[in-house]
């Protein structure tokens, strides 16, 4: 719930939607990874940008399955690597991630309710199309963490979390393999799959 | 006062919703023109966008008569908004354009965000009318967070990230409304009466949420 003072201490270091699905094998390895981002805000503009580890457990991937940075804002996706993304373990210590070819983002569009049935995000740019499908929608929550629950281990953040029970990341119309696992996010058990809206990060002071 | 982790509140909607208040002398209590965009990512009503323009709020009349109109792609999800929110809202309340405003489609809106600093604007089109919202000389981005006695409407909870502009217009068919940017008080500071609101989520607590049942 908010606090009583209107205006929370510290910089806003970006804002926006964050979405994402991590699909695991059978033995419970990461089999593929999506997160997308739309920023409404960040000190270097606007953008959207996906992050795809098609392949998470090499260095290059496949054309089936290729690791790869679709982003219309070159300038946010550096940004993002360095402010944000590499401070997410899961992300930032796969093999791919220090050498991920970037690709322009030629054409982004969301479609679907996220509280309806289905919501999707499809991404597409110099020859490859990643489209992102979340079902099974839970209803929307809002969340508020301190620096200790969330991954960066530095931000207060403010978000909106959609969980969903049933998603897929199809490339170039081919779905990619795996299940949805579960983790916990401040003490709540959700899946792997998730919108995220609205979602704030803010330096507190004592970092700033 | 501690964080609690999971508002147990339950979330209405959640989007952009910038806005743009003209005042032609700055000493007038009044305000000439009361403007307010959507873009709203997730409602009970589907998503949409919306854009509010009162530029006669105290005349009971639409468009084209005065310039009291709403254009949506989401009629349904903004007749939600516009009685739930809007009404609610000090400046708007009790002004009889926002009954009287002509409620028109709206085919096409165009973001123009520039660097967010210098120019920012937001363009609907539909049913023969061109809408621009221009806000200019935006400051660094402010969180807020704000509980139930101290939002607009005082029965929600609201989370936002407000940018103040220096100066803003709005345009219809390219005539500018009356009016400059003004100052007001805002969460406990002067602020300036054109503002952009990104990722804003708003909240019925808890207890009214159980109340309500």
């Amino acid at each position: 719930m908010p606090l009583n003072e209107p205006v929370t201490p510290g910089v806003v270091d970006w804002t926006g939607e964050n979405p994402g699905i991590l699909l695991k094998d059978d033995n419970g390895d990461f089999s593929a990874m999506a997160l997308f981002f739309r920023v409404a805000w960040s000190p270097v503009g606007q953008g959207q940008v996906l992050l795809l580890y098609g392949t998470p457990g090499a260095v290059e991937g496949t054309a089936e399955a290729p690791n790869v940075i679709l982003s219309d804002n070159p300038a946010l996706t550096a940004f993002l690597k360095e402010n944000f993304i590499g401070k997410l373990g899961a992300f930032a210590n796969a093999p791919a991630f220090a050498t991920l070819p970037e690709l322009g983002a030629q054409a982004v569009r969301s479609s679907g309710d996220p509280m309806g049935h289905r919501y999707t995000e499809t991404i597409a740019g110099e020859g490859l199309t990643v489209e992102l499908v979340w079902e099974e929608l839970e209803a929307p929550r809002a969340l508020e963490l301190t620096p200790d629950q969330v991954g960066t281990q530095e931000h207060t953040m403010f978000t909106l979390l959609v969980p969903s029970h049933s998603a897929q990341i199809i490339v170039n119309g081919k779905p990619l393999p795996g299940k949805l696992g579960t983790r916990v996010q401040a003490g709540y058990e959700t899946t792997t799959a998730f919108l995220y809206f609205s979602e704030t990060w803010v330096i507190p002071p004592e970092v700033s | 006062m501690t964080r609690v982790s999971h508002n147990p509140g339950r979330v209405d909607w959640s989007g952009e919703n910038p806005g743009i208040y003209l005042k032609q002398d700055p000493a007038q209590a009044h305000y000439d023109t009361l403007a307010l965009f959507f873009r709203v990512a997730l409602s009970p009503y589907g998503r949409g966008h919306a854009a509010i323009v009162l530029g006669a709020p105290d005349q009971a009349q639409g468009w084209p008569h005065v310039p009291n109109l709403i254009m949506t792609d989401n009629q349904r999800m903004m007749r939600w908004i516009v009685d739930g929110w809007v009404t609610k809202m000090p400046t708007f309340i009790g002004k009889a354009g926002l009954g009287a405003m002509t409620w028109l489609d709206c085919d096409s809106v165009e973001k123009r965000p520039s660097d967010l600093k210098a120019r920012y604007s937001e363009t609907l089109r539909g049913s023969g009318v061109t809408l621009e919202m221009i806000w200019q000389d935006m400051g660094p981005p402010l969180p807020v967070e704000v509980t139930k006695e101290n939002s607009a409407t005082k029965e929600h909870e609201m989370y936002s990230v407000f940018l103040e502009a220096k100066a803003a217009q709005v345009k219809i068919n390219g005539t500018a409304q009356p009016g400059q940017v003004a100052d007001r008080q805002f969460f406990g500071r002067t602020m300036s009466t054109a503002f952009l609101a990104f990722s804003e989520t708003w909240v019925t607590p808890a207890e009214t949420n159980e109340g309500d049942a």
